[in-house]
């Protein structure tokens, strides 16, 4: 092994010999199963229009729709709604699909802010904790530069949160398919999209995208405590900053929405999902420019991690 | 003369404009026991942080077997192997993880020097433990542990007895100083238990407010002319007094029941001829040899915690 290796090595055991985050991914295994029972008890698995009847199922489910929103106010909304789905299958010829182990892991993608709280506890502890303990010194008397050590942590992080992410993924698909079965990878999903209208694609890109684009919020905010935990070297300081920016930032994003520096706020181009469907949050941004600020902030956070982590004396506690 | 192990070049250290250490100079030679001494915030653990890296140094340097610790710091580095302060550890990983842990950051370092290591120290039987359940002694030993593992030339060890118990403190004394004797290995201890520094030492630095005020060896022999101090257990102590300023011209003291005068070594037996022509009766003769602590109180005085 190559002594990067080692050191990614030795960064990996001290996350992975800890029971703390054992029990992370304990709690993530049963939300999955609770989830799973849920969707199997209350969820609609689409089992009524698997037969070759299919179109007069939804004709007919659309008729006593009707009937019930004439009869009763109250469900105009919802049934409505419905309708529109049961339009969209038989216009699109599209037979429902049976709910199943990949559809499953596409609703689970809501799982992945899980995965950011986990990889922000880890991203925040990885220096501090060092620092707490005090082995600190006897890991920065080394023959290695901090430099390196910074980034087998760095690194070591984002091994973390990649671990996680399979993790979810595919406790996720064989929970689901024990509980609901696999389907073809050729089924079409019919989902409501951003601008309000139905759409249809099938169950891998949704989970391509649905995951896809909340990585950006991940790798940013566990960046984020990185750098926290690099300037302070206390990690309860780093995880409450970064999980409350994390739920705050949409908030502080719209508080200043109309000010001109408002585009420039982080949060304000995490979700790149708004070019991709719908207008953009504020006008004017476009996909390049959301790139380039968090490439920008992204970098600030290294940047900043790295002097304090480097130049600073390491001084009694 | 061979190239010193460490060598200490004016090294100074400002913490937001306060001068913590004042223009330190001193070097260490392959073989030598060196004791680091002085008073609670002196400035030992700064200089101690400076030497292995943790601290940056404001001017001067340090060199390490002629390398610069500022500016060839991955060789300089893996000549010193050191225990800064308390020996912690991961304490949710058994000894034996955490001396492999260490042992992944240095090349060559082999399982059978692990085990070596261990049997060295004298923690077989623990090493499979958490060392979250160690007592401090068994921590102590781990640490020295894995400050061995790469073999240094240099060894820096802050407190390297503390926690121990008496047995255990005599073996690592033992080895300290066969690491010295034998291996030809530098090794810096600081503690405040003097007559410890006394018992493992061949020389001692004293600092006091970040200045070095004195280095002495400790196994120098007081040479034949040098007046000695005498202890003299005799009555009675009065006319015994008397009777050496009157025959010898020697002024003595009485302090606890003893007499103490000064006096050269070749003049002793001559002192107690005419004391025991007088009848006076002498229980005992001796050379009050000054302990370490007297020394120490002797240069940077008592209660000098500023």
């Amino acid at each position: 092994m190559s002594s990067f290796m080692k050191l990614l090595y030795n960064e990996q055991i001290k996350i992975y010999i800890r029971k703390s985050t054992w029990v992370m991914y304990l709690l993530m295994a049963a939300i999955i199963v609770g989830l799973a029972v849920m969707a199997n008890s209350f969820g609609d698995l689409n089992e009524d229009y698997q037969g070759n009847d299919w179109r007069e199922v939804l004709q007919e489910e659309n008729a006593s729709l009707t009937e019930e929103m004439e009869k009763e106010e109250g469900m105009e909304g919802f049934n409505s709604d419905q309708i529109a789905k049961n339009n969209y299958y038989l216009e699109h010829d599209i037979q429902p699909a049976k709910y199943d182990a990949w559809q499953f892991v596409a609703e689970n993608q809501m799982l992945l802010s899980l995965v950011t709280l986990f990889t922000i506890i880890v991203a925040a502890g990885i220096i501090a904790n060092e620092f707490k303990w005090g082995t600190i010194k006897l890991l920065l008397i080394r023959p290695i530069s901090r430099t390196k050590i910074l980034l087998s942590k760095y690194v070591s992080t984002l091994l973390f949160a990649l671990f996680s992410l399979l993790a979810v993924l595919l406790f996720s698909w064989i929970v689901g398919a024990i509980f609901f079965g696999v389907n073809g990878f050729d089924q079409q999903i019919v989902q409501y999209q951003m601008d309000g209208s139905f759409g249809h694609s099938t169950p891998m890109k949704q989970i391509v995208e649905g995951y896809g684009y909340q990585l950006v919020t991940l790798l940013m905010m566990a960046t984020f405590a990185f750098m926290i935990s690099s300037i302070f070297r206390q990690s309860s300081l780093a995880i409450g900053l970064a999980i409350f920016l994390m739920f705050a930032g949409s908030s502080i994003v719209s508080y200043f929405s109309d000010k001109a520096f408002a585009k420039y706020i982080l949060f304000a181009n995490t979700d790149l999902r708004q070019y991709a469907y719908g207008e953009p949050l504020i006008e004017g941004m476009t996909l390049g420019f959301s790139i380039t600020v968090l490439a920008v902030y992204y970098v600030i956070f290294l940047a900043v991690s790295w002097l304090f982590f480097t130049k600073r004396d390491v001084a009694g506690q | 003369m061979a190239e010193p192990a460490m060598q200490l070049l004016d090294v100074n250290k400002t913490i937001s404009n306060k001068q913590i250490i004042k223009d330190l100079s001193f070097s260490i030679n392959p073989g030598e026991v060196f004791g680091f001494i002085g008073p609670n915030g002196a400035g030992k653990t700064t200089t101690i942080r400076m030497m292995v890296g943790l601290m940056n140094i404001t001017s001067g340097d340090i060199r390490i077997l002629g390398k610069s610790i500022k500016s060839d710091y991955k060789q300089a580095a893996q000549e010193i192997g050191a225990i800064v302060e308390n020996p912690e550890m991961y304490p949710f990983m058994s000894g034996m993880q955490n001396l492999r842990h260490y042992a992944r950051m240095v090349p060559g370092v082999t399982k059978e020097r692990i085990n070596e290591v261990i049997t060295l120290v004298g923690l077989e039987k623990a090493i499979n433990y958490k060392v979250g359940k160690y007592s401090l002694g068994m921590r102590q030993r781990l640490g020295i542990a894995q400050a061995l593992l790469h073999k240094p030339s240099i060894l820096i060890l802050d407190e390297p007895t503390n926690g121990l118990d008496p047995a255990g403190i005599r073996e690592i004394r033992t080895y300290i100083r066969s690491l010295a004797e034998q291996e030809n290995v530098a090794v810096i201890i600081s503690s405040h238990l003097l007559s410890e520094i006394e018992l493992m030492c061949d020389r001692i630095g004293i600092i006091k407010n970040g200045e070095l005020i004195s280095t002495q060896n400790l196994h120098d022999t007081p040479s034949e002319k040098q007046a000695l101090q005498v202890q003299m257990e005799v009555t009675p102590l009065e006319k015994a007094k008397e009777l050496l300023r009157t025959e010898h011209n020697v002024e003595a003291a009485i302090k606890d029941g003893v007499l103490l005068l000064h006096s050269e070594k070749e003049d002793i037996p001559r002192l107690i001829q005419t004391l025991a022509k007088h009848d006076i009766s002498i229980y005992q003769v001796g050379a009050a040899k000054a302990s370490l602590e007297d020394k120490f109180f002797d240069l940077i005085g008592e209660n000098t915690i500023e």
